[in-house]
């Protein structure tokens, strides 16, 4: 029985039993809400995944469209990479960084901030100055699905540690935690009584235990005696009869053996006291079993009366 | 009467030139450059057409590979030529040279680094002194340190007044020198006498109304104002002197579209009923973007028409002209190659339909 889950290291008292009972109580409220929280998350979560998976095949499309148009004003004016990269001074497109907050998890989200800058506007104002426009939205367009992909990208990372804390906790509380609040419980439960008690018990115990070994040595002492009597008869009526002694010696033994044995029987009898986990309960019959052959019942009594 | 003499100084260079133009891409071959897989497929093609080195990798390399041969077989011409197919010839370089100043004074504005802005430089472009353009800080400085040795000297006069380079000066700068250099070409082949000014002077004229209206369309909703905008224009061509004083007022597509549908051969350029629509959405944007492609069209179909006649210096600058929309198109397969053909088969091959228009015989 001990053996059959962890359970909490405390006295098992009432109190105790109380405190237990709140805790698992405390526990599976604990666990319902998280498994609702890890629902809302998961939802969340493939819906995040489904866009990224959008976002993703949007932004092949529109990188694509986007280096091609920038062949397209090779093409038209040549090389304006240089001019282009002179002329740019101001920043026309910034991301800004905001907070979503989803079930308690604070997603970024990331706003495009366009500015319409009028840098290069001048680029190519003979030739290709129409393309290099061209080429300008649609690069502004491809940055801006990379936006969108990078913020739902960083939500998806965060979602996916967020879940897997949550699945952790909702795991523990539900194969570790409630078990070992639960296994307290029983254990407290089928306790007989508080430790004091069962101190009171074993000290009793003791006390039997001495008598029943007083018991055992006087009943030695009335054997040797008797054989002596006996021996003195036997050569007061037959002297020629060596037996005697030896038969007496023979119960002598016989009785030592037994007194062992028991003063054994009774040593384990408090082992078992001591790492008990209300199994005296069970024990003590056996104890009783062996104690019978002594045939000394009144210990026996004793024990029964706790 | 030209037909007389001009050979006994040109005829070798013209058998040559025209030579050279028959060694460019026709249909056939942009047909089979377009059923390439990969740049590697496209290099094996090339290398038969433009006798290219190996290890060619990227897009850039191969438009770099082209442009050096085009600039090999420039140098030729140019050094087996006398005057005046000599000075024509170096007229043609002056526009490459316009960039050049540009992009160095821009570089030297960010205090770039003068070798990188060196090799970024349009090899045609190249003069001695260039190098020297870096140490300029302002336009007097520049025009009165640098300029004033090299050929464009005269064009930078114009634009002394610009007081700071600032970028938008910078352009501004570029196209005044640029309208400057159009309108002394268009009156030195004026001297050359008659089959070389008419047809150069066509092809010029259109260069110079594609100028003026795509500067017009590109300054709408711009820092540039109306006047500066009329500075720009070049004094010729077609649309000059009227076409140009209603654009200088323009605001938008629709009085482009007015002013150049008084041209016949302008008039295509703006509609877009035909076959438009399929391939670009409609909307000013769609528009001007495919006025590019129209421009281009146009372009090559006068320096087509150029090699009809003969006995005249058109051919040179307009084989240039066509090898330098070959490299264009070359590229630009190699871009649509590059950039993994296989989802948008459908989309590359109306590019080619783009490219197929602009083909050269």
């Amino acid at each position: 029985m001990s053996g059959a889950g962890a359970r909490e290291n405390i006295f098992a008292t009432r109190m105790a039993l109380t405190n237990m009972k709140l805790r698992l109580k405390g526990a599976e409220k604990g666990h319902s809400l998280l498994a609702k929280k890890r629902d809302a998350l998961t939802t969340r979560f493939r819906a995040i995944l489904k866009k990224v998976d959008e976002a993703k095949r949007k932004m092949g499309r529109v990188m694509q469209l986007a280096s091609f148009s920038m062949a397209e004003v090779t093409y038209a004016t040549g090389d304006i990479a240089y001019l282009v990269q002179e002329q740019a001074k101001l920043a026309a497109f910034r991301v800004k960084a905001t907070q979503e907050n989803v079930s308690g998890v604070l997603l970024p989200a990331f706003e495009v901030d366009r500015v319409s800058g009028s840098d290069f506007n001048l680029t190519g104002l003979g030739r290709g100055g129409q393309q290099v426009l061209r080429a300008k939205e649609v690069y502004a367009k491809a940055l801006e699905t990379l936006v969108e992909l990078a913020s739902l990208q960083t939500a998806f990372m965060i979602l996916d540690e967020v879940i897997r804390a949550t699945n952790r906790r909702v795991n523990a509380i539900e194969h570790v935690i409630i078990p070992r609040l639960e296994n307290t419980i029983k254990y407290i439960l089928t306790r007989p009584t508080d430790t004091d008690g069962s101190l009171v018990n074993r000290l009793k115990k003791v006390q039997g235990k001495k008598k029943r070994q007083a018991a055992i040595t006087a009943a030695a002492k009335q054997a040797i005696t008797d054989a002596q009597n006996k021996s003195v008869k036997s050569t007061k009526t037959d002297e020629t009869q060596p037996q005697g002694p030896v038969a007496a010696t023979e119960e002598e033994v016989e009785e030592g053996v037994v007194a062992e044995e028991s003063a054994e029987v009774a040593d384990e009898e408090v082992t078992v006291e001591e790492d008990a986990v209300g199994e005296t309960a069970v024990a003590e019959p056996e104890v009783e079993v062996e104690e019978a052959t002594v045939d000394l019942l009144s210990t026996k009594d004793e024990d029964v009366i706790f | 009467m030209e037909g007389l003499f001009f050979n006994v100084n040109n005829g070798f260079l013209e058998g040559i030139v025209r030579g050279y133009k028959a060694g460019i891409l026709n249909q056939g071959h942009y047909a089979s450059l377009t059923q390439c897989e990969s740049l590697e497929a496209l290099c094996d093609r090339l290398r038969n057409f433009l006798a290219n080195e190996p290890s060619l990798l990227s897009t850039t390399t191969i438009s770099d590979k082209a442009t050096q041969i085009l600039i090999d077989q420039f140098n030729f011409l140019r050094s087996n030529a006398v005057e005046p197919l000599y000075k024509f010839l170096d007229y043609i370089t002056y526009g490459y040279m316009i960039d050049n100043v540009v992009l160095l004074i821009t570089g030297t504005l960010h205090e770039r680094d003068t070798h990188e802005l060196l090799e970024r430089c349009h090899p045609l472009g190249i003069f001695d002194t260039m190098p020297a353009l870096c140490v300029a800080t302002n336009v007097e400085e520049l025009y009165h340190s640098v300029l004033v040795e090299t050929p464009l000297a005269p064009y930078f006069r114009n634009c002394l007044s610009a007081a700071d380079l600032d970028d938008l000066n910078i352009e501004i700068i570029r196209n005044t020198v640029y309208k400057a250099y159009l309108e002394d070409f268009h009156s030195f082949v004026g001297t050359l006498g008659s089959p070389t000014s008419d047809v150069m002077q066509t092809i010029l004229a259109f260069e110079a109304d594609r100028r003026t209206i795509n500067i017009t369309i590109n300054s709408f909703d711009t820092e540039v104002t109306k006047e500066q905008r009329a500075k720009l224009f070049p004094a010729m061509g077609r649309l000059f002197p009227e076409g140009n004083n209603v654009l200088a007022k323009a605001d938008d597509l629709e009085q482009v579209r007015l002013v150049c549908d008084n041209i016949s051969e302008y008039r295509s350029f703006f509609d877009n009923s035909s076959s438009s629509q399929a391939t670009h959405d409609v909307g000013d944007l769609g528009v001007a973007t495919q006025l590019e492609d129209r421009f281009f069209r146009m372009e090559v179909h006068l320096n087509k028409q150029a090699f009809m006649q003969q006995f005249q210096y058109g051919v040179f600058y307009s084989y240039v002209k066509l090898k330098e929309q070959e490299i264009r198109n070359v590229t630009w397969i190699a871009e649509c190659i590059a950039q993994d053909a296989r989802d948008r088969i459908q989309d590359l091959y109306q590019s080619f339909d783009r490219l197929y228009c602009l083909l050269l015989a």
